[in-house]
């Protein structure tokens, strides 16, 4: 044991008396609860969607659980390529591989395949409720030491999952740990608190273990998994009097106004445009969205979904409707983004995308926006935006999948459209156009000798016209001539990365 | 040209004392222009900004008039004018500026100030790679500065000045610096352009404006009214895929690009129709990149079609559904597209109502954003994008929710903040004129404000509204409560 860890562990004693209240725990206790993951990964080349970026690496935390399953963070295991566990007193990197990933969650379980890997590990037992004060300790492997960190409890907050369709209360820290937001397990005493999910600075924003409880059960349940439920509204404060009044709500507001339910979120088809949703599973909602939470105090309304709720589960809600108040009932799902006409997140596989004639298309989704990088909103053109913010406040049930020429790789039979970039497809020879499956039978039926793909209106260009004569030889000399290796990935059907949208 | 005889005298007297050669006639007729001007407050639309300072050149042409850039006189409060060796200013009052082209006529409020002094003519084209002079005022000194460079290319260019038209434009290798602008450019003695912008991303590169656009706005300036270029109102593109023109019908031999868009009101429209291939423009054969040949340069055939004034006709073949037509499009300007140019000489239209100010949504306006422009898609895609996705759309111009002047009547709206109005009290918004009306004549206990995009909406008790306007006006420091 090095000084650091000593003085670590002096620090907590020290502490202890003042945080009567929170269990205590030995530094020696925490060494069979976490695990070093590394991962070597590498994310798919969003403009050139045949290739690959180059490999990177990453290093995270896990904590056992029963059944030899590992516990981390989504974004720990996104792209891998090759996952490696370490645990404590031990410097061989033992391969593991994921069994259960859920974007919207963030949350992932890895397996290793030899058991005794887990025999001197200890499962960690789940936290039955959130801190909503005190000092916690944040734990990890730091160069073959461990690494516990005090961490303070500042606030409960409900957040949207970075890159996920789904909100819940969140715990923020105070951490003394540098660099943390990898999958840190937060322990009060020996029980998980909440596993860190970022941190800014020093403020570590951690998914609490009522969450991590609930995915595990999700994850338990008979069938396909069926994610953690989500209302995904779009709504507004009814902070205004005149605007509470003129819904028919005199006196105080209360409630919120339902600005666009999405279609595919589970209210769709129970509320509509300016509802004002008062009351959700008998609580009443505030003007400005909140609701009291009997042990954590105010929490954005959204939190209800997933409190104490699986997909499936039925609650009442209490609308102001034409004046008047009303009863409804909701059952809850989860929001995947296979929901989504633009969807938000990719499981770790290419882009859908098709070369066509030296044409590049793909489907519009949230990987390709946010390939403009961090400013993407800022970068990324404004059409494409522009559709993402529509769809973004309330998608419509009429509305498709988006797909878009990117670019045009320049050959003889192309020219004349070697300038053209993301241009969203309405057409191709007469057919609506809305996944790559689609333009691939579209494709396959020229029209009058012709391939002709129109675009929705734009400055640019309204239509390309191509000759179906010698336009899959033309294909193949393209994909030749610029050293595009399809492999089989470009024979209809393709995979559908987010999945069929269901109607 | 007149020639005043004091000066004859002068410069011979010049001759006849020293070596030095007399002042070259042309030098009298430039002239340097101040200008103090000012411009408005796009935010705080009744406010107007501090005033500033720049100047430019000109040149003293038949009528006692001199010409200058648009630029060089635009949000003028005070004009003045140096003649030649002349140490005292004199003012000047615009009498024709045209922003499309970036052009202005301006002339001394004193009568016959100029009249002792040359007025200079016109030229033709110059030839590429002849040499031209330029004579102005550049930066780093008082005196007149003269340059030499050669004619490099002659071609359609972006005007700076109002940022969406392009016109003929000759660049030149003679360095043309910020003051030369308005000032001649001369060959064998007369001017073949005037000065007018320059790149930063190119070097030794200066711009004129050609003889055929100064003659194009003084023909249209001659009644005293500028009425601006007209517009055809069409998006095309190109035809060079030989697939496209097979499947257009299009003969070997035949050549021109493809309507995309006819915008409705523009001149073109029930002449064209997206899908038809604009061949020809008064004769002239368009290719299949959009140039066409000019005497002997090619450049776009918008060149041909900038030729017009508003109310002539432009001669137009085009091929549809695999038929040559002939038809006379009658040419008329668009006044939406002018909604995407910069403004000057005007004060923004806009209109408060408790607290709310409401403007038309224009580039002006987009440009108030500065760096968070890229962020604002709903505004950029109501200008730019919704009239070609709703080529119907009935609107004279959108009009926005700014922004709020915060009162208890409005502290509560959710939305206070860019955001286009669609709606007021269920009635079409298609001006700022609309909006008053709707706002106005409303006899309901609410104001409903229904926004655009992402089915936003906002309510303000009419009552209680009508009651604070007045206060909120004071507050705010806001003279009037529109201006249209």
């Amino acid at each position: 044991m090095n000084g650091r860890s000593v003085f670590s562990l002096v620090a907590l004693l020290l502490l202890s008396p003042l945080i009567a209240g929170h269990a205590e725990a030995a530094t020696s206790d925490y060494a069979s609860r976490v695990v070093t993951v590394e991962v070597t990964y590498q994310s798919w080349n969003e403009d050139r969607p045949w290739m690959k970026n180059e490999p990177a690496a990453r290093s995270a935390s896990a904590v056992p659980l029963d059944g030899h399953r590992l516990l981390t963070t989504a974004q720990t295991v996104a792209d891998a390529t090759l996952i490696q566990v370490t645990k404590h007193g031990s410097s061989s990197k033992i391969p593991a591989r994921v069994l259960h990933i859920d974007l919207d969650a963030d949350l992932a379980l890895l397996t290793v395949e030899d058991e005794s890997f887990f025999d001197d590990l200890t499962p960690v037992e789940l936290a039955a409720s959130i801190p909503t004060e005190g000092d916690l300790s944040s734990v990890r492997w730091r160069r073959r030491q461990l690494e516990v960190s005090s961490s303070r409890v500042t606030r409960l907050q409900v957040q949207e999952v970075y890159y996920g369709n789904l909100s819940h209360v969140f715990l923020f820290l105070r951490t003394d740990l540098a660099g943390g937001g990898w999958a840190e397990p937060i322990f009060d005493g020996t029980q998980l608190v909440g596993l860190s999910t970022s941190q800014s600075d020093q403020v570590m924003r951690a998914i609490p273990a009522t969450v991590i409880r609930q995915y595990l059960e999700a994850v338990a349940a008979p069938g396909p998994y069926p994610g953690l439920p989500t209302l995904w509204l779009v709504w507004q404060t009814n902070r205004d009097p005149a605007l509470a009044a003129f819904l028919g709500l005199e006196g105080p507001p209360r409630g919120v106004v339902v600005r666009a339910v999405p279609w595919g979120s589970c209210a769709f088809g129970v509320l509509r445009e300016r509802d004002i949703l008062l009351e959700v599973d008998g609580h009443s909602i505030d003007p400005d969205g909140y609701y009291q939470h009997p042990d954590y105090g105010r929490l954005a309304f959204t939190n209800i979904a997933i409190d104490g709720h699986r997909t499936g589960d039925r609650i009442p809600l209490v609308v102001l409707r034409d004046g008047k108040e009303i009863e409804l009932q909701l059952t809850l799902h989860s929001y995947p983004a296979r929901m989504q006409l633009i969807p938000w997140q990719r499981k770790n596989q290419a882009p859908p995308f098709l070369i066509a004639g030296g044409l590049l298309f793909r489907e519009l989704d949230g990987p390709y926006l946010r390939s403009w990088g961090k400013n993407w909103e800022r970068k990324a053109p404004t059409n494409l935006v522009a559709l993402w913010k529509r769809d973004r406040h309330g998608q419509l049930p009429e509305r498709r999948r988006v797909v878009l020429l990117t670019a045009v790789i320049p050959d003889a039979i192309n020219v004349g459209y070697h300038d053209l970039r993301d241009l969203a497809v309405a057409r191709v020879n007469g057919r609506a156009v809305d996944s790559i499956n689609a333009l691939a039978e579209a494709l396959a039926h020229p029209v009058g000798g012709f391939q002709v793909i129109e675009f929705e209106p734009n400055m640019n260009r309204a239509e390309v016209v191509l000759d179906a004569d010698g336009f899959e030889t033309a294909t193949a000399r393209i994909l030749g001539e610029y050293n595009i290796p399809l492999g089989g990935r470009q024979d209809p059907p393709f995979a559908m990365p987010y999945g069929e949208a269901q109607r | 040209m007149r020639f005043p005889f004091g000066l004859t005298a002068l410069a011979l007297l010049l001759v006849g004392t020293g070596p030095a050669i007399a002042a070259p006639p042309l030098e009298l007729s430039v002239v340097r222009i101040l200008n103090r001007s000012q411009r408005s407050n796009w935010v705080a639309p009744w406010n107007a900004l501090g005033t500033s300072t720049s100047t430019g050149s000109g040149f003293i042409i038949d009528g006692g008039l001199i010409m200058t850039n648009a630029h060089v006189v635009s949000d003028a409060r005070l004009l003045y004018v140096f003649l030649h060796n002349d140490p005292n200013p004199h003012q000047l009052r615009v009498k024709v500026i045209g922003h499309d082209c970036d052009l202005a006529l301006v002339e001394p409020v004193e009568e016959g100030l100029l009249d002792d002094y040359p007025a200079l003519e016109f030229g033709p084209l110059p030839a590429h790679r002849s040499t031209v002079e330029t004579y102005g005022f550049p930066a780093g000194g008082e005196r007149i500065s003269s340059t030499r460079g050669v004619v490099s290319r002659i071609e359609m260019q972006a005007y700076a000045h109002s940022g969406i038209d392009a016109h003929l434009t000759v660049q030149t290798d003679a360095a043309i610096n910020p003051g030369n602008s308005g000032g001649p450019v001369v060959q064998d003695g007369k001017v073949v352009g005037v000065a007018f912008q320059g790149t930063s991303q190119l070097e030794n590169t200066g711009y004129f404006i050609p003889t055929e656009v100064v003659d194009h706005f003084l023909r249209d300036a001659a009644d005293g009214r500028y009425d601006g270029y007209p517009e055809l109102g069409v998006i095309t593109s190109n035809m060079e895929n030989p697939a496209a023109r097979r499947r257009a019908g299009m003969n070997e031999g035949l050549s021109g690009v493809r309507v995309d868009a006819v915008f409705p009101g523009g001149s073109a429209d029930g002449h064209l129709r997206p899908g038809d291939v604009l061949l020809a423009v008064d004769g002239h054969s368009v290719a299949n990149d959009g140039s066409t040949l000019i005497d002997d340069f090619r450049g776009d055939f918008g060149a041909v079609v900038d030729r017009h004034q508003i109310g002539e006709q432009l001669q137009v073949r085009l091929l549809r559904d695999g038929q040559v037509l002939e038809t006379a499009v009658t040419m008329r300007s668009l006044p939406r597209l002018r909604l995407l140019a910069n403004s000057y000489d005007r004060r923004p239209r806009y209109f408060v109502y408790g607290g709310l100010v409401f403007m038309p949504l224009d580039r002006e306006l987009l440009s108030t954003y500065g760096q968070n422009l890229p962020l604002k898609t709903d505004l950029l895609y109501e200008l730019y994008q919704r009239p070609l996705v709703e080529p119907g759309l009935d609107k004279r111009e959108p009009v926005v929710l700014l922004r709020r002047l915060d009162h208890a009547v409005n502290a509560n709206m959710a939305w206070h903040r860019d955001q286009v109005v669609e709606k007021v009290n269920g009635r079409k918004i298609r001006d700022l004129e609309d909006l008053i009306d709707a706002v106005e004549s409303n006899r309901g206990r609410f104001h409903v404000f229904e926004f655009t995009y992402h089915h936003r909406f906002g309510v303000l008790d009419r009552e209680q509204a009508d009651a604070a306007n007045e206060e909120i006006l004071h507050l705010y420091g806001i003279p009037e409560d529109r201006h249209l």
